[in-house]
């Protein structure tokens, strides 16, 4: 009975509700095209999704601990410059790889001192270094493209895995979401992760150093970001200073979607997961409906406003029944 | 010497407006043109549109909250105004600004409902809202774009409007809606409410303050500003596509920052966000004097931005300390 209980609990927590949601998306998307439910097609959803999954296993940690990190698309497009930009002057590609991955770090760790030093709030700090990541790539590349890459990592950008439906990249990610989501789930990283979410003075009082936690947090969503620079880069075989603009709403709208508060302290990596592909198979579907790509702009918005307002709506009405419980 | 001290800046406007000074100055000596009236002129004429909306997000942003969508809904407005004028040629400037502000009221009501009514995060909701109203501008527009000769004379001729060889007609109307503003934050009730939400949203919710209407109106004020801010495009440009003015709320962000207008909510001026825009403005101006790249822009904006965060952050430390500092000598 008690275990009964426990999956009704589960059952009406929204990054279940998510799940379900993902399943009618593909059900639904399947029902209406032809073309959906194929191992092609799923093979676009996660190579087209890469980045933002990337980017997202980090970005979770950030919006659990209340903060929010703006610039993770700068970041990317800093790395994305930096690799091709050292590439094209004869550093060997797995120098500018690492190049790629270093600036990304060290972006997150600016971000991360001028918010957690320096005391200022990561939102207003992120819009900053956003326009300033961005504008040094800028600065860097001007309107050049570099888009000459060794075919070996080209075709690991956009190749799949044999004849199988799984990008080459897949695994990669794979890795990185196993790794963050025992990281969140199972460590008392993770546990602190939320315990300062919930409340940062309660969790300082308990012993936590939020500053250094937070520090860690800034600086591997930089690093993340530079790893998803990399894979960018590839996937599209350009470096350029406008590579992934308005990446970083479509990263905080998955993440939303995935039930994750944007107020802190409540999250999951399965959330995320299945808020990624949503939004992922969702575009895929309107896709191949041939619908205008720019109503995708549109979607993309109504998804982040659903995402925001359906949990607080889902409040109210618990809210309201347990009144009506106990009126009863 | 009374006299002497109170001219001493004391407070954040009077030492931006010495910045500004400065920054012009230093302009001038590089480039002697942009002291002439000429110089000022165009200087006034591209900073109105930011202005104008820096005016409109200022009173959000004192509040705690944050308004995205302003950069597409001034784009929406300037696109639907001369697709009007465009199907419409007896329109005058008169029809202009009024079909412009309905844009902005629409897009503030839904912003207003949202935030306010469902007291959904603003970031989040605005965000959500940039994309879909500058969606709408895609799906509208079609890829048509309208040049000078489809806008009304009146139109083009009141953005051409300069008064004293240095006073641009759209700075006027600048200027007028930063007193009115200025005015209204600092003497009337629902200014007052504004301040006491923004520096703790609780307690104003708690001694019984009206957070749904000032936020909501707060939110409409700003969708109007941005509708009349996209006419103002069209005076400076003479000429839309469906990207006009894209991605550029963060450099009114921005702008209203440096003015003062802390992040955190609480305090800042509108006189302040206005001398804001006119200093980013400056500095760009200064930069291209210099010869520096267009494309170090966007990296001197973000640059400049986090160097205001900080000194707001420095200088609030500071008040506090001092505060705290006048409290003990109190009890000695």
């Amino acid at each position: 009975m008690s275990k009964f209980a426990k999956l009704g609990s589960v059952r009406r927590s929204w990054d279940t509700a998510i799940l379900a949601l993902l399943l009618l998306v593909w059900v639904f998307a399947s029902l209406t095209t032809s073309n959906f439910l194929t191992p092609l097609n799923f093979s676009y959803i996660f190579s087209n999704t890469s980045e933002i999954m990337i980017i997202a296993f980090a970005m979770l940690f950030m919006i659990i601990l209340g903060e929010i990190d703006l610039s993770v698309a700068s970041i990317l497009a800093l790395g994305s410059s930096m690799l091709g930009w050292s590439y094209a002057k004869g550093v060997p590609i797995w120098m500018a790889i690492l190049i790629c991955m270093l600036v990304g770090t060290v972006c997150g760790f600016v971000n991360g001192f001028l918010v957690t030093r320096l005391g200022l709030g990561s939102l207003a700090v992120t819009i900053g270094t956003l326009a300033l990541y961005r504008g040094i790539a800028n600065g860097l590349l001007g309107e050049n493209t570099v888009n000459e890459f060794p075919e070996f990592w080209t075709s690991f950008g956009f190749d799949t895995i044999g004849n199988s439906f799984m990008p080459k990249t897949l695994p990669l990610i794979i890795v990185f979401g196993i790794l963050f989501g025992l990281l969140l789930h199972k460590t008392p990283f993770g546990r602190r992760t939320l315990a300062i979410g919930q409340s940062p003075e309660a969790a300082k009082f308990a012993g936590v150093n939020v500053i250094r936690h937070k520090m860690i947090v800034f600086t591997f969503t930089g690093f993340m970001s530079g790893v998803a620079g990399v894979i960018y880069t590839f996937r599209f075989s350009t470096a350029q200073a406008d590579n992934g603009v308005g990446l970083e709403l479509l990263v905080i709208s998955a993440i939303l979607l995935g039930g994750v508060s944007i107020f802190g302290g409540i999250g999951t990596m399965w959330g995320v997961v299945a808020g990624v592909l949503l939004a992922g198979s969702v575009e895929s579907w309107l896709t191949l409906q041939e619908i205008n790509a720019q109503w995708r702009t549109i979607v993309t918005g109504i998804l982040l406003l659903i995402s925001v307002a359906a949990p607080v709506l889902v409040q109210k009405g618990k809210a309201r029944r347990e009144l009506k419980a106990l009126k009863s | 010497m009374n006299f002497l001290r109170k001219l001493r800046p004391s407070s954040r406007e009077s030492s931006l407006f010495i910045i500004l000074v400065v920054a012009v100055g230093g302009t001038g000596l590089i480039n002697p043109r942009f002291l002439t009236g000429d110089g000022t002129r165009d200087l006034l004429t591209s900073t109105s549109v930011v202005a104008l909306l820096a005016i409109g997000i200022a009173p959000i942003v004192v509040m705690r909250h944050i308004d995205l969508s302003i950069a597409s809904t001034v784009g929406l407005s300037a696109w639907v105004v001369a697709d009007f004028c465009a199907k419409n040629p007896s329109f005058t400037w008169v029809q202009c600004f009024v079909i412009g502000s309905i844009i902005g009221l629409a897009v503030g009501i839904l912003n207003g409902l949202l935030v306010a009514g469902l007291r959904l995060p603003s970031l989040v909701v605005t965000l959500g809202t940039l994309y879909i109203v500058r969606g709408v501008v895609y799906v509208v527009s079609n890829s048509v774009d309208y040049n000078a000769q489809e806008m009304p004379v009146s139109l083009l001729a009141l953005g051409q409007k300069v008064y004293f060889g240095l006073l641009p007609f759209t700075f006027l109307m600048v200027i007028i809606a930063m007193i009115l503003m200025a005015f209204v934050m600092k003497y009337t009730k629902a200014g007052r409410d504004a301040y006491a939400i923004g520096s703790n949203p609780p307690a104003a919710d708690l001694v019984g303050l009206k957070v749904f209407r000032r936020t909501f109106l707060a939110f409409v004020f700003s969708g109007v500003m941005s509708g009349i801010a996209g006419v103002f495009y069209l005076m400076r440009f003479a000429q839309v596509d469906s990207t006009a003015f894209y991605g550029q709320e963060l450099a009114v962000v921005a702008a209203v920052v440096i003015g003062g207008v802390t992040i955190m909510g609480g305090s800042g001026t509108v006189v302040g966000a206005v001398i804001g825009a006119l200093l980013v403005q400056t500095i760009q101006g200064g930069l291209a004097a210099l010869g520096v790249d267009a494309f170090w822009k966007a990296a001197i904006n973000g640059l400049l931005l986090i160097i205001a965060i900080y000194a707001d952050r420095v200088l609030a430390v500071r008040n506090e300390k001092q505060l705290l500092a006048q409290r003990i000598r109190e009890r000695i």
